[in-house]
């Protein structure tokens, strides 16, 4: 399993890392970007089996990084997980139209960013079982 | 009341030059008349219109002269380079916490795995069994509150964030203000601010102190 961290805040990344490792994801290499553009580079290099991203960065926001990430052939599917201080209706809507499969609202803690993640990996699951 | 809503000017309140000109027959004299009216409100909004450029003009010269000679755009500069390091500052007490919890979560580990082996080799009512038990409670709690000081480390990038919307405005303030300074002429010919030297630390301070036989 290999997850994409991509926060412009080293403190924040850090600490997804660590709760990444904390809710069990222990053989799972994880990786990450400051940028939305520097993510697009690696998304493109090797594969990743999901993003967590912030919204709020320089160069390529993380709503732009989520528009290109489906718009792209050969990464449409991949699940993006969004962490973020926007909290505005507005936004969050925008994501969801977006296709984000899941949105978490900074500050977090690990019982809610573990829910979401279950939720995510259970959806592909669920598509897995069904194709 | 509204300008729109005033009745149009009826004919009986002209003034009775340009009455008696509406109703002659003379078009060439109508028109004339028309024109020099026009002309005299046209001079009239010129003039005010140039004595407002020249008070602005006066306006902006003194507000850039004040702004340079009190140093304004420099002082804003460090007034972001300190936001700057504030959020740096903030950023490395972050990680530091982090490095103390990711330290500390192996040992708090140990500790449980250990008073786990404890409790498996000695009776359950021996002295070393009550304290093995309190280890492994003291483990799991330290392991929780660890965890729960990574994520309150996340005030970081929460605060971090509005201080960086506070430098980009900054930024842009400082960089009108310069085109203002500029633009006035008032940075011509002035001597620039001299650059005040900062050491990075205790150690570059005993360092240039040393040199001085401290």
């Amino acid at each position: 399993m290999k997850i994409l961290v991509v926060d412009d805040f080293s403190t924040m990344r850090r600490i997804v890392r660590n709760q990444l490792v904390e809710l069990g994801f222990t053989n799972t290499l994880i990786q990450e970007a400051d940028d939305g553009n520097s993510a697009l580079t690696m998304l493109r290099a090797q594969p990743f089996d999901l993003v967590v991203t912030d919204w709020n960065m320089p160069n390529m926001t993380g709503i732009d990084l989520l528009r290109t990430i489906r718009a792209e052939a050969s990464l449409k599917g991949l699940p993006v997980l969004m962490v973020t201080a926007e909290n505005n209706r507005d936004q969050i809507i925008a994501a969801a139209q977006a296709g984000v499969n899941g949105y978490i609202v900074k500050p977090f803690n690990a019982a809610t960013l573990k829910e979401k993640l279950t939720k995510i990996f259970e959806r592909i699951a669920a598509a897995g079982a069904g194709a | 009341m509204s300008a729109a809503a005033l009745p149009l000017v009826s004919a009986e309140q002209l003034p009775p030059e340009l009455h008696d000109l509406l109703n002659s027959a003379d078009g060439a004299a109508f028109e004339q008349a028309l024109d020099a009216l026009v002309r005299q409100r046209e001079q009239h909004l010129f003039r005010a219109l140039g004595q407002l450029a020249r008070d602005l003009h006066d306006a902006v010269r003194r507000l850039g002269n004040d702004l340079a000679q009190e140093g304004v755009p420099g002082r804003v500069a460090d007034v972001r380079k300190h936001l700057n390091d504030v959020l740096e500052m903030s950023a490395q007490a972050a990680h530091r916490s982090i490095d103390f919890a990711e330290r500390m979560s192996p040992e708090a580990d140990a500790l449980a795995q250990n008073a786990e082996r404890v409790l498996d080799a000695v009776a359950a009512d021996a002295p070393a069994a009550a304290l093995a038990r309190q280890a492994g409670s003291f483990a799991a709690s330290c392991r929780d509150g660890l965890n729960d000081m990574v994520m309150a480390q996340s005030w970081q990038d929460l605060s971090g964030q509005r201080i960086k919307k506070v430098v980009n405005f900054i930024e842009s303030v400082e960089s009108s203000l310069l085109e203002l300074v500029h633009l006035t002429g008032a940075l011509s010919g002035r001597e620039p601010p001299p650059v005040v030297e900062k050491i990075s630390g205790q150690d570059e301070a005993d360092r240039l102190l040393s040199e001085f036989g401290f």
